[in-house]
């Protein structure tokens, strides 16, 4: 599988890509959020803090509210008391208590459905008639005149006068006269520790001095009342007084700090919002740089891998090229080595039917006067009647010495056209194999009897190789093997070329093959000079060459492993410094599909 | 029948050449023949041969070295080398160690070859025999009385080589052109000539051969680098070289080279006889003509040229040309 650099090169870095953009996104969202947690919360916090201090601020304008107006109420309460208790009240608060309430106190109470005890209605009742019967008291309607002839314009709208049974002996609201209270929290505290207390109230109805007034704040005061010059308590007035324009005040000044507060919140609010737009903004800016960044990062990589990719496949097709045209230039070398050597071989056989075809033809030009002579002798002789011819001699004398060289040695003749045919087989059985070593004419792969193969090598190989050294053949039973024979044909023709030129002087060459199974194996044994071991680990590489420059390329095993391996096969060496070097070759009978293909 | 009394040895592996040899020279002179070196140095050593013909290529041992050991055997003996195709090195190894008479390639000429073997029998049977030489070694120092070689190159490390190895015993001339060096052949007695193959741009085998053609005496070295086995073929058969020293030189060699060189010119210096065993091929018409309008070519370039008259000049090296090597 071939490795697609950028392909691979544009998955990892994308993915890279993506995930380093997805982990900065991340992390800026993180932050983002942090941010917004953290905002909120202060707005927040910040809110609280106004919101508890206008309420703190509120209060503590209610409870000087209240201070000041029971106060003024405790000073209302001795300036009443001091005009009114001693003349007034004090004689008609003696009558009331006249009046018996014993009675009314010892009616049971009922538990109400909210589990608090109330009076229950005919107690109610009861303290009723008692108030009709104080109302009824002759001193009622001065004390009564008096008390709203001095209140009438001030902002008490209510008094109230206990005695200290808890029994109302006086009301400005004449309808509540005779009501106990000596349950109340503020009578108690009142009457019992002489401690004033006071409470506010909202009130929706309520009759005051002037009438009837509606939706009113009220400070409602228990006051105990001293009898004059003592500390003695005599009984207890409660001043109902109104606060509803302070408290109106109080509430505005409220409102105020919380619509300040508000605004401020607001603001915070807003200010907040447009802080984490610009985070936002920042962020995305940021987002958008690295990611424009990360981009052009990315194309400049790539358009360097694809360079990078391009120039890698420019010099594998070189190489690939330039391997071609080694090959080709070896099997030209080798060619050329093989024609110089066949042509020489050719020599020989031509060089003694020429000289024996001229010298025949010397001879039957030399021979064609004897044959006209002894012609004519033959029509003379078929003419003569009887048996004695008379030859005149005279003639014929002068002419001999042509005669006696025509008169050539026929068996001599016969010899040399004998040579010459021994010659011409030799030229032709030269021709056939020189055809079977190109094999021009064949297909490429092709079931091949290698043994012939390796005769027609060895035989052409005698040609190239010096005659002192002899090459010994040797072959087994092979089956026949697909293979590209005119390519095995270089193979072997090379090793025995390698195995020649490892031999000085004298030597031998032995060639052998063996079938193995589905394999073939073929061995080039020399007894030449070996090859060193620093030598050794090298001569299978492209251009190594022992020899000097224009003896060897360096090409010769090279190629033959190449060939070999693409046949699917092997090539091997073991050597002898001074012994000798076999190469074994081993090739299997049949192809590998894709490889068949290939070769 | 008309039969030199001569006796020929032909040596070839191959059956077929060695029987049409025979039918071919058995006519005219006496053949022996042999498949193989060993059975041929066997008849060498139990007949006195005129002429030995052997093939290179043949197995157990080459052609050189077959005449190498004749010429030891026999050294009356003309010994001649039979071709297919050679390879430089056996060539170079026929002149130095066989100083072989002529290179007959395959397939020869049927009317030559008879002509080739008489000549060589002829002078056999003719000329005396240079005495053997001594087998000289690499430190001895070179013998001279005072004789002029000529070296002709265009690298002038090689004239300052030559110099220094004979020293004063005898002079040395360095040119590295031709046109020089036909000025000092004409003006000088020369006995030994160093060439390179090729001086310049001009093939200087010719003015060899031409010089051996005229001037048997002079004792050829011609130095090469050149690989083309027919170059040095011709040069054999029409130059009869002394020796070849290929390039790149080996010192040792070449005053081995020189040093027996200086000897054979002495040798055919005091007996001119003996230079008929160098008897050169008849070199073709034109080829003195060729040299001449080469040399003329290339002498504008040349170092005297520039100092010379250029008209005058001219014509002084034509007749210069002429009077050495005797023509017109
Ligand atoms: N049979 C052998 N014996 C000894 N050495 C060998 C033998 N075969 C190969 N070698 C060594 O391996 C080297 C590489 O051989 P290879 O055939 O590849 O190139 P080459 O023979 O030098 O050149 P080319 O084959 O191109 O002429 C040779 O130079 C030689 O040193
Ligand atoms: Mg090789």
């Amino acid at each position: 599988m071939q490795f697609r650099l950028v392909r691979y090169f544009t998955l990892a870095s994308l993915g890279m890509f993506a995930l380093v953009a997805l982990s900065l996104f991340y992390f800026e969202r993180q932050q983002g959020d942090f941010f917004r947690q953290t905002g909120d919360d202060q707005r927040t916090f910040f809110g609280e803090v106004q919101q508890s201090f206008a309420k703190q601020q509120e209060e503590s304008a209610r409870r000087d509210l209240l201070t000041i107006h029971e106060a003024g109420n405790v000073n209302l309460t001795r300036l009443f008391a001091n005009a009114l208790w001693e003349k007034d009240f004090a004689p008609f608060v003696a009558q009331a208590q006249t009046i018996d309430a014993k009675a009314c106190h010892a009616m049971a109470d009922v538990t109400d459905d909210k589990g608090k005890k109330a009076a229950s209605p005919e107690k109610k009742a009861c303290f009723a008639e008692i108030g009709k019967r104080i109302a009824a008291l002759p001193d009622f309607k001065s004390i009564d005149a008096k008390v709203f002839a001095s209140m009438k314009k001030s902002t008490v709208f209510k008094i109230k006068v206990f005695d200290l049974r808890g029994i109302t002996v006086y009301s400005s609201e004449h309808a509540q006269m005779g009501e106990d209270k000596s349950t109340n929290a503020g009578w108690r505290s009142a009457a019992f520790d002489g401690v004033p207390k006071s409470e506010l109230t909202h009130r929706g109805k309520f009759s005051a001095f002037e009438g009837v007034v509606e939706n009113r704040d009220l400070i409602s005061s228990y006051l105990p009342v001293l009898e004059p010059g003592t500390s003695r308590i005599v009984g207890v007035f409660e001043v109902y007084s109104d606060v509803t324009p302070f408290l109106k005040q109080i509430q505005q000044t409220s409102e105020q700090i919380r619509a300040t507060a508000a605004g401020n919140q607001a603001k915070l609010e807003a200010a907040a919002i447009e802080n984490q737009a610009a985070v936002d903004a920042t962020s995305y800016r940021q987002f958008a740089t690295i990611g424009l960044l990360l981009v052009l990062l990315f194309a400049a990589l790539l358009a360097i891998v694809r360079r990078a990719e391009k120039i890698i496949l420019q010099q594998e097709a070189d190489r690939a090229h330039a391997h071609q045209q080694l090959a080709q230039s070896e099997k030209m070398a080798s060619l050329g080595q093989m024609v110089a050597g066949v042509a020489h071989q050719l020599n020989t056989p031509l060089a003694f039917s020429q000289n024996n075809i001229l010298m025949v033809k010397d001879a039957l030009q030399s021979m064609e006067l004897p044959m006209k002579v002894a012609g004519k002798l033959s029509t003379i002789l078929e003419d003569v009647e009887g048996d004695k011819v008379t030859i005149k001699v005279s003639q014929l004398k002068a002419n001999l010495d042509k005669l006696q060289e025509g008169n050539v040695d026929v068996t001599m003749l016969q010899e040399m056209l004998k040579d010459v045919l021994g010659g011409i087989d030799q030229m032709s059985e030269l021709v056939v194999n020189l055809r079977d070593f190109t094999r021009l004419d064949r297909a490429a792969t092709t079931n091949a009897d290698l043994n012939k193969s390796l005769h027609t090598v060895a035989y052409i190989a005698q040609t190239v190789i010096p005659k002192n050294i002899e090459l010994v053949e040797d072959y087994g039973d092979l089956p026949d093997v697909e293979c590209n024979p005119s390519q095995l044909n270089q193979v072997f023709l090379n090793l025995i070329n390698n195995a020649a030129q490892a031999i000085d002087g004298p030597g031998r060459i032995r060639i052998r093959s063996v079938a193995e199974g589905d394999q073939v194996r073929v061995e080039v044994q020399d007894n030449g000079r070996g090859i060193p071991d620093d030598v050794l680990p090298h001569i299978f590489d492209l251009y190594y060459t022992t020899k000097p420059a224009g003896e060897g390329t360096g090409l010769g095993l090279a190629i033959a492993r190449n060939i070999v391996t693409e046949h699917g096969g092997d090539i091997t060496v073991s050597t002898r410094i001074g012994v000798g070097t076999t190469f074994t070759v081993t090739l299997p009978v049949r192809q590998q599909p894709p490889l068949a293909k290939a070769a | 029948m008309t039969r030199l009394a001569g006796k020929v040895l032909c040596v070839d592996d191959e059956p077929g050449i060695v029987r049409s040899l025979q039918w071919l020279l058995q006519k005219q002179f006496e053949v022996l023949t042999a498949t193989s070196g060993a059975e041929a140095l066997e008849l060498v050593k139990q007949h006195d041969f005129d002429v030995v013909i052997s093939d290179q290529r043949m197995p157990t041992m080459t052609g050189v070295e077959v005449l190498r050991e004749v010429r030891k055997l026999s050294p009356r003996t003309m010994r001649i080398l039979l071709t297919g195709y050679s390879d430089m090195q056996a060539i170079v190894r026929s002149v130095n160690e066989s100083e072989v008479f002529r290179f007959i390639n395959k397939p020869w000429n049927i009317a030559e070859l008879p002509k080739v073997v008489a000549q060589a029998i002829t002078i056999a049977k003719t000329q005396p025999v240079e005495a053997p030489a001594p087998e000289i070694s690499e430190d001895a120092p070179i013998i001279a009385n005072g004789e002029r070689i000529l070296v002709i190159d265009d690298d002038p490390e090689m004239g300052r080589a030559v110099s220094d190895l004979v020293g004063a015993s005898a002079k040395v001339s360095f040119t590295r052109n031709l046109a020089d060096a036909v000025g000092i052949l004409n003006s000088e007695q020369v006995s030994v000539i160093v060439s390179e193959t090729r001086v310049g741009t001009i093939d200087a085998t010719r003015l060899v051969r031409l010089m051996k053609s005229k001037h048997p005496e002079i004792v050829t070295v011609m130095l090469t680098a050149e690989s083309d086995a027919d170059t040095i073929t011709t040069l054999i058969n029409q130059g009869q070289i002394y020796r070849f020293v290929p390039k790149p030189i080996r010192t040792g060699y070449l005053k081995l080279v020189l040093q027996s060189a200086l000897r054979k010119h002495s040798a055919l210096a005091s007996d001119p006889a003996l230079t008929f065993r160098h008897t050169v091929e008849a070199t073709s018409a034109g080829a003195m003509e060729s040299l001449i309008s080469d040399v003329q070519l290339a002498a504008p370039q040349a170092e005297t040229a520039a100092a010379a008259k250029s008209g005058g000049f001219m014509a002084s090296l034509g007749a210069g040309f002429r009077r050495i090597f005797g023509a017109g």
